[in-house]
């Protein structure tokens, strides 16, 4: 791993245009950065190589701020630290912000099942006429697809492919009415 | 995506960078901020009646104002970028305090003891309202100096946001001296030095959540 004095050497050259020494300044600082994360997220690799490039984002984008009076590790911590605390914060932010102040108690079985086949029935709704019936009577009415077929004189394989593809447009559907995770 | 991916593509065709002329900048941005601030003095409040007799103390006033800006200037410009540290910057603001509480106390040891509580609160029956005022003043100065830091990259941004609370605070104290009709010096030292302080603590709770990068 490289030092201070020749760091801070690569750091100068990229700032100067030199895209060689920018890449070996990176690589080198990707080194550092990931041993800063992992003894801080002990266990979470994928959380820590994350972070690893947010950072790199961050020094890459902001190389300018570099003042080269004091040590580029100095800098070079003091982003890494700042982008670590915000990692920790979004996290406890997705963790606590659906609960925060809110009692939720126990939920009502019965309301659950009948909000559950409510949610289907609307989602149902949106679907092409030929998938939507598909849909309803081999996976909810659990009838087989020769059946189905005979009863809408469809060919079995097309009742599968509408199959397919409404399930697919449903899950797509469920996403979009699900409030989006926030971060990755 | 691969790490070695993202340095590939983050080397690839790097440019010389050329560095800002963030002085001008900033001297430009505090100057506006002072510009701004004395116009809303001096329509929000009006400027004192006896402003051309008592022009001496109005300008020792602003004096003190600038003073204090200037202590929290260093501070500001160091916390722009990450890495830099404090040192020295934070003994000049201990020491324009303490010198603050030294002036004030042989301001008030020089009164007669009945008239001490009135010189201090600025004369009979007024409340200093400056540590409202100024604060409040303070504001689009604030606003400015945030806007200028977000092109920067200040890692610690509660500190930043007190500095930058702290320099629009005597900015606007510098305006504010227009219009306070209190000249005594136990009541500015103290007073004016409180009003600064509010203002800091106002930029340290707000300045999170603005200069967040």
């Amino acid at each position: 791993m490289a030092d201070e004095a020749a760091l801070k050497g690569l750091l100068l050259k990229g700032l100067a245009g030199d895209e060689a020494a920018h890449r070996t300044f990176l690589t080198e600082a990707a080194a550092l950065l990931r041993a800063f994360f992992r003894s801080r997220l002990r266990g979470r690799n994928e959380d820590a190589e994350d972070l690893v490039q947010e950072t790199l984002v961050a020094l890459h984008t902001r190389r300018e701020s570099y003042d080269p009076n004091y040590p580029l590790t100095a800098w070079l911590y003091a982003i890494a630290r700042y982008r670590l605390i915000d990692f920790l914060r979004r996290a406890k932010h997705r963790a606590h912000a659906s609960l925060d102040g809110v009692d939720v108690g126990e939920p009502d079985p019965d309301y659950q099942a009948s909000d559950a086949r409510r949610d289907v029935a609307t989602l149902l709704d949106k679907l092409p006429e030929k998938q939507r019936t598909a849909i309803r009577m081999v996976k909810l009415e659990e009838r087989s697809v020769k059946e189905t077929a005979d009863a809408t004189g469809l060919t079995e394989s097309d009742i599968k492919i509408s199959i397919h593809r409404g399930l697919k447009t449903l899950m797509r559907l469920m996403g979009q009415e699900q409030p989006q995770e926030t971060g990755k | 995506m691969k790490t070695d991916d993202l340095i590939n593509a983050l080397s690839r065709g790097v440019e010389p960078t050329e560095r800002p002329r963030w002085r001008m900048n900033l001297a430009i941005t505090l100057i506006v901020g002072l510009i701004v601030t004395a116009v809303l003095v001096a329509i929000g409040l009006g400027v004192r009646p006896d402003i051309g007799a008592a022009r001496m103390p109005v300008m020792m006033k602003a004096m003190f104002s600038a003073l204090a800006a200037a202590v929290i200037l260093p501070i500001a410009v160091q916390l722009m970028k990450p890495g830099r540290p404090l040192g020295w910057r934070l003994v000049a603001v201990v020491i324009f305090v303490g010198v603050c509480a030294l002036a004030t106390s042989v301001a008030l040891m020089g009164e007669m003891p009945e008239e001490r509580w009135q010189a201090w609160m600025g004369g009979e029956g007024r409340a200093p309202w400056c540590v409202v005022l100024i604060p409040i003043l303070a504001a689009p100065t604030a606003a400015l100096l945030t806007w200028f830091m977000r092109a920067f990259t200040p890692t610690r941004i509660t500190l930043t946001g007190a500095a930058i609370g702290a320099l629009s605070g005597g900015v606007s104290a510098m305006a504010y001296a227009m219009y306070c009709p209190t000249d005594s010096v136990a009541f500015v030292t103290t007073w004016y030095t409180l009003a600064i302080a509010v203002c800091a603590a106002l930029g340290a709770l707000v300045g999170s959540k603005f200069l967040r990068w």
